[in-house]
């Protein structure tokens, strides 16, 4: 993927190119707003990673302005403001996801590749299939081997997100916010437990996992 | 030039504005007046003139010249106030009781003049009065003059006039005095509130306006600085004390962190410890504290606040059924009997996203201390009072009544937990949450002793009645 970090912090921007280089990324840097605009006009990039506070033109008004001019990259957010409004407010000038600093890597590599797959799948699907498994968005239903599976209406959009995701580490953190959508942090492991559930339905009595833990990061779903 | 202080505020500028307004107003009517009265003076000397005129001309007609020379000679005689001249056809003096006509160039039937004639007063000065005349030509060709002294009419009318200038200069004299005390009275009671202003600005955020209970405009607006200032006070108060308490609360974790990381660099410097690990659990330290300091965070500011942000009317059932939904299957896998019980059509206001993570965290807390084969309840239901109340009710341990005020207080565990993983902040950021809602938390004894198990928790959230 290239991948565009505009980051005025040189240290956070250094540790997000190598992480995400070595995740086999080819990353572009811009320090400031302006420089960032200029690399997002010049190039081409499967997701943008923007900090929301910079010096000379701010993430937002960077978002609106390339959004203004038709460029529909993805684009994440990075923010020290974590209240509910400012994230708002970031996805209202035409964000697609927001991080709030400090974050974890895994979290990081998460969403961007999250980011860049949704682009692939634009249009509207009323069937989604990852390997074995089908989910027919329309009729609600789940089979995998021809075999129907039940699932509550949570478990459902839990594995519809999953299967949106199919082959990418997909952390607690984005469940809880997409699936749930709550923006906080339970202590407890109640997502965990969530998916164990999901994962006693879809996977038990066939002969292969589909629904794997990433350790570090959160869950996957293979093929 | 500046003028004195006075005359620059704003009530003695209205004075003058008013003044200014109230004086056009009062010289149209004194013009009025005069116009009444001096133009009533003059009509009525010219009706009678007219009529004196009349009187002649008709005897004039009945009886002739002589006749009417006569009864002039008898009319001066008289005191009728009237002067006479009668003339002949070349103008020229008959009898009356002026030498001429003050009428030049006489043409036409009759004419109307004003003039002056001469006389003396009391003290023997010559004065000149004021008159009025009407000349008629005769139908025999000769003239006569009957015109009157309106020096009476016309003192009458400058005693009014005097009278009215005279009143005109008290009232714009009175107007201001009215507005230099009107000025200096409100003036008075402004000086206060600029007193507090400027004391204000100097950093004295202490300063407060007097209120004397007069209940007029300046009281009430001495009122609402002083609570304004009130609110401002607490709010400083309210982000110092954050400040304060975040830098607090974070000092120990940091320091354990701190503590672990040097520990484990001397252990691998020794040889002794493994790198990698020390490394993981440094990270997991790491975000131990992150995790702390959002709570921390999250409580100071709504403490801060005041308020919770972008309050939204909302179905408190809907809300807790979501949360009910997200820990039903980690019960479940505890082993505790999971029930909810949820009143319909209830209203509540709030950020649903405090009030979510609030019901959350009483939760985490009942989950994490309700043992295997123990139950735990989460109700929603309006009290008698109008208030909305989540209550989650656990068989756990429960907390001892003398430590229930204390577990709400931030990092405060008991001793029994403290094994248990977590900070200490859920409860806190819990009744943070309420008290911004104008709620409260509420603890309380659960079921009682059944057992191996209780007496157990009851938590309540307590919303106010929504408006």
């Amino acid at each position: 993927m290239r991948i565009l970090i505009v980051e005025d912090d040189l240290e956070a921007a250094d540790a997000m190119e190598r992480g995400l280089s070595e995740a086999g990324n080819a990353c572009t840097r811009a320090a400031d707003g302006e420089e960032g605009l200029t690399a997002a006009r010049d190039g081409e990039f499967d997701v943008m990673i923007v900090d929301r506070m910079m010096p000379k033109m701010n993430g937002v008004q960077l978002i609106e302005t390339i959004r203004r001019e038709g460029d529909q990259t993805p684009v994440l957010f990075l923010s020290a403001l974590g209240e509910v409004g400012d994230r708002v407010a970031g996805l209202q000038a035409g964000g697609d996801d927001y991080l709030v600093k400090p974050y974890a890597f895994a979290e990081l590599i998460a969403r961007v590749e999250a980011l860049a797959r949704r682009r692939e799948t634009g249009s509207v699907q009323t069937l989604l299939r990852v390997g074995e498994l089908e989910m027919d968005l329309i009729g609600r239903t789940v089979h995998r081997q021809g075999k129907e599976i039940d699932l509550q209406p949570r478990e459902f959009q839990l594995l519809e997100f999953m299967m949106r995701h199919a082959g990418q580490s997909v952390t607690r953190t984005m469940l809880l916010e997409k699936v749930w959508e709550y923006h906080f942090d339970p202590q407890t492991n109640v997502i965990d437990v969530h998916i164990s559930r999901l994962r006693s339905k879809i996977d038990k009595g066939f002969d292969r996992p589909m629904l794997q833990t990433v350790r570090g990061a959160g869950y996957r779903l293979d093929a | 030039m500046r003028l004195p202080r006075i005359f620059r505020t704003t009530p003695f500028r209205l004075t003058l504005l008013f003044l200014a307004l109230f004086a056009s107003a009062a010289s149209a009517f004194l013009a009025y007046i005069y116009v009444a009265t001096a133009g009533e003076a003059t009509r009525r000397t010219d009706q009678e003139i007219t009529r004196e005129m009349h009187s002649l001309v008709a005897a004039y007609d009945r009886a002739g010249l002589d006749a009417v020379n006569q009864s002039l000679i008898e009319r001066a005689a008289s005191e009728r106030p009237f002067l006479y001249l009668l003339m002949n056809n070349d103008q020229k003096r008959i009898s009356g009781s002026i030498e001429e006509s003050p009428v030049d160039n006489f043409v036409g039937p009759a004419r109307w003049t004003s003039f002056s004639v001469t006389d003396q007063d009391a003290q023997g000065h010559t004065v000149k009065h004021p008159a009025r005349g009407l000349q008629q030509r005769l139908r025999g060709g000769q003239m006569l003059f009957v015109g009157a002294d309106i020096g009476a009419d016309e003192a009458y009318v400058n005693n009014v006039t005097r009278a009215l200038q005279g009143g005109g200069a008290l009232f714009v004299l009175l107007g201001l005095a009215g507005g230099v005390l009107m000025s200096r009275n409100v003036t008075r009671s402004m000086v206060g509130l600029t007193e507090v202003v400027d004391a204000v600005r100097n950093g004295d955020i202490g300063a407060r306006a007097q209120v004397r209970g007069t209940r007029d405009e300046f009281d009430e607006l001495a009122a609402g600085v002083n609570e304004m200032l009130d609110r401002l006070e607490r709010s400083m108060a309210g982000h110092r004390h954050a400040g304060d308490a975040i830098a607090h609360d974070l000092r120990s974790p940091l320091t354990r962190l701190r503590a672990r990381l040097e520990v484990a660099y001397l252990d691998v410097e020794a040889g002794k410890g493994d790198p990698t690990q020390a490394l993981a659990q440094a990270l997991e330290d790491t975000d131990g504290v992150l995790k702390t300091f959002g709570a921390v965070l999250s409580i100071a500011r709504l403490q801060a606040a005041g308020t919770a942000p972008d309050p939204v009317l909302f179905d408190p059932a809907e809300l807790a059924a979501n949360i009910a939904e997200l820990y039903e299957p980690l019960c479940e896998d505890k082993d505790i009997d999971f029930d909810a019980e949820f009143s319909k059509d209830l209203q509540a206001r709030g950020n649903r996203e405090f009030l979510a993570q609030a019901l959350a965290n009483i939760l985490d807390n009942a989950v994490k201390y309700t043992p295997a084969g123990g139950a735990i309840m989460l109700r929603v239901r309006r009290r008698s009072s109008g208030e909305i109340e989540f209550s989650v009710t656990d068989t756990g341990p429960g907390v001892p009544d003398g430590d229930r005020e204390r577990v709400v207080e931030r990092f405060v565990r008991l001793e029994n937990s403290r094994n248990e993983p977590g900070a200490g902040l859920g409860l806190s950021l819990v009744a943070a949450v309420a008290e911004a809602h104008g709620g409260r938390l509420e603890l309380a004894e659960g079921p009682g002793k059944v057992g191996e198990m209780g007496p157990g928790l009851r938590v309540a959230l307590v919303l106010p009645r929504p408006a």
